[in-house]
């Protein structure tokens, strides 16, 4: 009787499991139609990096300081840099992240001085060469780079003139202090002179 | 009223070559179509009950990828395992499927039409599937692998066991039938069919169904997470698509089956021709079986086989005495 | 592999050797069983690891300690925030950097909701092996509902790298709070479908009560962990047994069975999902506002000599890094104690008396991942 109880009672969970998988049938697929319809991506979507572009300076800010590159556990950047003539700061000349090694840690872009680099967007990359995936991340900088060196040396010279006008005004004002600071003491003498005198 | 006799392919043609040649080449053709459909159905349902789409990429509603992924089969290249045992390898693809052919001609889908009537059809219909096992042993020792050749005596155990309670479930449906025609069968359902006479017959003849044809929750012989593919391991392209063929040509066969015996065949309540009944009532049985795939885990070897003497074939005893006892006595 | 010595003698005719490769459909990564049958029954079991050795900790060896960041979450791929987590709050361990309450609540929540995909997906693959497609595909479902939240916060859908030494990157916002909150609701009205479709189906239970038994002793033998152990009656979580970060604050239970088969592995695993939701609750409910970094992060991390050992409770088990410094900015060692190398080590025992039909069964309810058995 046992047994019998059992059997039912097993045959009764495979019906209820029937039930739960022909629910399911009228429950909308929750397939994303992919090449006809394309995913939509977070905000903090992580993919290569890329430069950012500041709007003040038109271009971006990386000073070669290759502390990204020393970091990087991949050791998939490469960069190079100079000091162009009349700035103080270094500019990258180049910069090429291997996209392939990457492992999207995120480590260059939170130890970036000038917080020049964020993640792009890019995620249907496929190619047959693997050194299709080293990207140059100054591409789009390049054109404009003359043009940059041109406003950046201006802006310089700019400072370096205020700087000096300051210094200047500072060196005055310096100076004006001194010269009221020795008159006092000449009245304080000839006072204390003329009351010797007077006295 | 008694059915007339039906016209029989041999009264249309005449000529005995012709019949075989129209014969064959229509069941092939059905087959093939047969199973076309039932490989787009089987993916289509087993998607829609995991919330996903299936196939739509290829044809309307995806209904061309079978025919896609069949002419892909026939162009990959057919690797034998150098230590195979040739002829029995080369001819496990071939014997699996050809029995099923003879057995499609003899099924009564029409009141009218008829390939071929035999008044010992069910019998017939039972020898040639017992022919399929031959034929996945076959697979399994001439691959010369011993994963094949476990999945080879699982499935053949399998279907030894299972052959006796099906057997035994048609059976009791004869004793009411009183002849074992198929044709004759289906007409004694004229009023009533015989799922209402006989349901402990019919749960017994579906779930040995089931086991016959390997499918899930009776699957081990090709379950992919234990032994890659079974039986069919070794075998490549056209050979592999054989078994394939084979195995939904063997569903559709248990169903008609099933149908033939159970369900009243070609009768229904109302107005549709014959055929429509017949087929509608034995796709309904295939997506039952699907239904039974996609929901539930397999059983474990043993438990299977246990399943089956323990319980099933002391179970189809019990009904073939009890039908007997109740004839006999009561009726 | 050098060829047995007493290959001649087993090989009389009655033994076979099955060699269930590390090319094999089922979900258990590149494991190597070698088995020794008699017919359908496994007389012994070899398991032959190292096809998925990275050297991990070799790497650890030549890259300073934020370097080694990215690695930790590729360890073991399905509890790659919790592994994260875990090597931040080892340095700050050695280094007494105090991390926000904020950021603690942070990694608390995020490392449930890792925790829960993690056995969401174990789930789906143990009903794969089983033979029942369908739960797999539900599974994923919802697992993809919690990689979009993380998707939302950290950038990564399963390899984040989201913890810094003394915090977190990012800042969550309201909005993935409320979602979580709303994932938890969904996965609630799941959990009863699940119960429904496989825990009382008479055929689960069939291949899952009484197969693979692990007894107390055995797993103090192999120094089985997690859930595993769990299962087999010894109510040990690192979470409560030391408690690391704030998870003395949270109220949940330790999920507990006695059998130590299959099915009590299971049901261990169904209850801590529902506690990793219990702990999130509470999370939402008193996360603090405030910063996520320390005031005055370090740039450079130069760890005084010494070594430090630091234990988390992972889905698979009690995780450990062991790490030695020697006072420069490069590790001498780090050794990762993985939870699946211990478990697998039982298996030798426990398959060593069962049918090979139950050897996919027992292996996937362990719960397995190989890249953390060979680093």
């Amino acid at each position: 009787m046992k047994a019998a109880a059992r059997v039912i009672r097993g045959f009764l969970s495979l019906l209820t499991g029937m039930w739960v998988t022909f629910r399911r049938i009228f429950k909308r697929p929750v397939t994303l139609t992919y090449p006809h319809k394309k995913p939509e991506l977070s905000a903090a979507f992580r993919s290569a990096i890329s430069l950012i572009r500041f709007d003040e300076s038109g271009s971006h800010d990386c000073v070669a300081c290759l502390q990204c590159q020393n970091i990087c556990p991949s050791y998939c950047i490469a960069i190079e840099g100079e000091k162009p003539e009349g700035l103080k700061k270094k500019r990258a000349t180049k910069f090429d992240v291997d996209y392939a090694l990457c492992s999207l840690c995120g480590l260059c872009i939170d130890v970036c001085p000038t917080v020049t680099l964020e993640y792009s967007k890019i995620y249907d990359v496929a190619d047959y060469r693997p050194d299709a995936f080293v990207y140059d991340l100054l591409e789009p900088y390049r054109d404009g780079e003359a043009d940059f060196l041109v406003e950046a040396r201006k802006k310089a010279e700019a400072a370096a003139l205020k700087k000096a006008e300051a210094a200047k005004a500072a060196k005055a004002a310096k100076e004006a202090k001194a010269a009221a600071a020795a008159k006092e003491e000449e009245n304080a003498a000839g006072k204390t002179e003329t009351a010797k005198v007077e006295g | 009223m008694p059915t007339p006799t039906p016209t029989t392919i041999h009264d249309l043609l005449g000529n005995t070559w012709l019949v075989l040649l129209v014969a064959t080449a229509g069941i092939m053709a059905f087959l093939t179509v047969n199973t076309l459909f039932l490989v787009w159905l089987e993916r289509k349902v087993s998607a829609r009950m995991q919330n996903r789409l299936g196939p739509t990429e290829v044809g309307p509603a995806g209904l061309v990828q079978t025919i896609a992924d069949m002419l892909k089969l026939i162009s990959k290249q057919l690797i034998t395992p150098r230590l195979a045992d040739k002829p029995i390898y080369h001819l496990a693809p071939w014997l699996i499927f050809l029995p099923i052919l003879a057995a499609v001609s003899l099924f009564p889908f029409s009141e009218s039409y008829v390939l071929h009537d035999l008044n010992v059809g069910l019998i017939l219909v039972f020898a040639f599937a017992g022919l399929t096992i031959l034929a996945i042993f076959m697979a399994g020792w001439g691959s010369n692998n011993k994963y094949a050749l476990l999945g080879a005596m699982r499935s053949v155990a399998q279907n030894i066991a299972y052959e006796i309670p099906l057997m035994l479930a048609a059976l009791a449906v004869t004793m009411h039938a009183q002849t074992m025609s198929l044709r004759g069968i289906v007409e004694a359902q004229a009023d009533l069919p015989y799922i209402f006479v006989q349901p402990l017959a019919f749960v017994i003849y579906f779930i040995s169904g089931l086991a016959e044809t390997n499918r899930a929750p009776f699957d081990i012989p090709e379950a992919e997470s234990e032994l890659i593919a079974g039986f069919h391991t070794e075998y490549s392209g056209m050979r592999f698509a054989m078994f394939f063929f084979a195995e939904y040509s063997n569903m559709f066969i248990v169903c008609m089956v099933a149908t033939t015996l159970f369900l009243g065949g070609w009768h229904g309540p109302f107005g549709l021709p014959g055929p429509v009944w017949f087929f509608l009532k034995v796709y309904g049985l295939i997506l039952l079986m699907m239904w039974f795939r996609w929901t539930f885990p397999r059983l474990r070897f043993d438990q299977l086989m246990s399943f089956a003497w323990k319980i099933l074939i002391p179970l189809a005893l019990f009904n073939l005495l009890l039908t007997a006892f109740i004839m006999k006595v009561v009726a | 592999m050098k060829p047995r010595k007493d290959a001649a003698a087993l090989l009389d005719g009655e033994t076979y050797f099955l060699n269930m490769g590390p090319q094999h459909p089922s979900m258990h990564g590149v494991l190597r069983l070698l088995l020794r049958l008699s017919g359908e029954r496994i007389l012994e079991c070899e398991p032959v690891i190292g096809y998925a050795h990275r050297a991990h900790e070799k790497m650890a060896e030549n890259r300073n300690y934020q370097m080694f960041l990215p690695n930790t979450s590729r360890v073991d791929y399905l509890g790659g925030m919790i592994y994260n987590l875990a090597y931040c709050q080892a340095i700050e361990k050695m280094l007494e950097i105090e991390v926000p309450e904020r950021a603690e609540y942070i990694r608390v929540i995020v490392s449930e909701l890792n925790r829960i995909s993690s056995h969401l997906l174990w789930f789906g693959t143990f009903l794969l092996d089983l033979g029942g497609i369908t739960p797999f595909l539900y599974t994923f479902d919802d697992r993809e509902e919690i990689l979009n939240i993380l998707d939302r916060v950290t950038g990564s859908r399963l390899t984040y790298s989201y913890g810094r030494f003394g915090g977190v990157t990012q800042d969550v916002d309201q909005e993935f709070l409320s979602m979580s909150t709303a994932f938890i609701k969904r996965l609630r009205t799941h959990f009863s479908e699940y119960h429904k479709l496989v825990t009382g189906n008479v055929i689960f239970q069939g291949r899952c009560r009484g197969v693979g038994v692990i007894s107390p002793d055995m797993a103090r033998t192999y120094g089985v962990t997690g859930p595993c152990l769990r299962a087999s009656g010894i109510p040990y979580d690192i979470r409560k047994a030391e408690p690391y970060g704030i998870y003395d604050r949270f109220d949940f239970d330790v999920a507990t069975r006695n059998e130590g088969d299959n099915f009590a592995r299971y049901e261990v695993r169904l209850d801590e999902m529902e506690q990793s939701c219990r702990i999130i609750e509470q999370a939402i409910a008193n996360i603090p506002e405030g910063p996520i970094m320390p005031a005055k992060p370090k740039k450079r991390f130069k760890i005084p000599a010494g070594e430090c050992y630091f234990a988390v409770e992972s889905p698979r088990g009690l995780m450990g890094y062991y790490i030695v410094a020697d006072g420069s900015d490069i590790p001498s060692r780090i050794k990762l104690r993985t939870p699946s190398f211990s478990n697998l080590s039982s298996m030798v025992e426990v398959l060593a008396d069962t049918m090979v039909a139950d050897t996919i069964a027992i292996l996937g309810s362990i719960d397995l991942i190989l890249p953390e058995v060979d680093r």
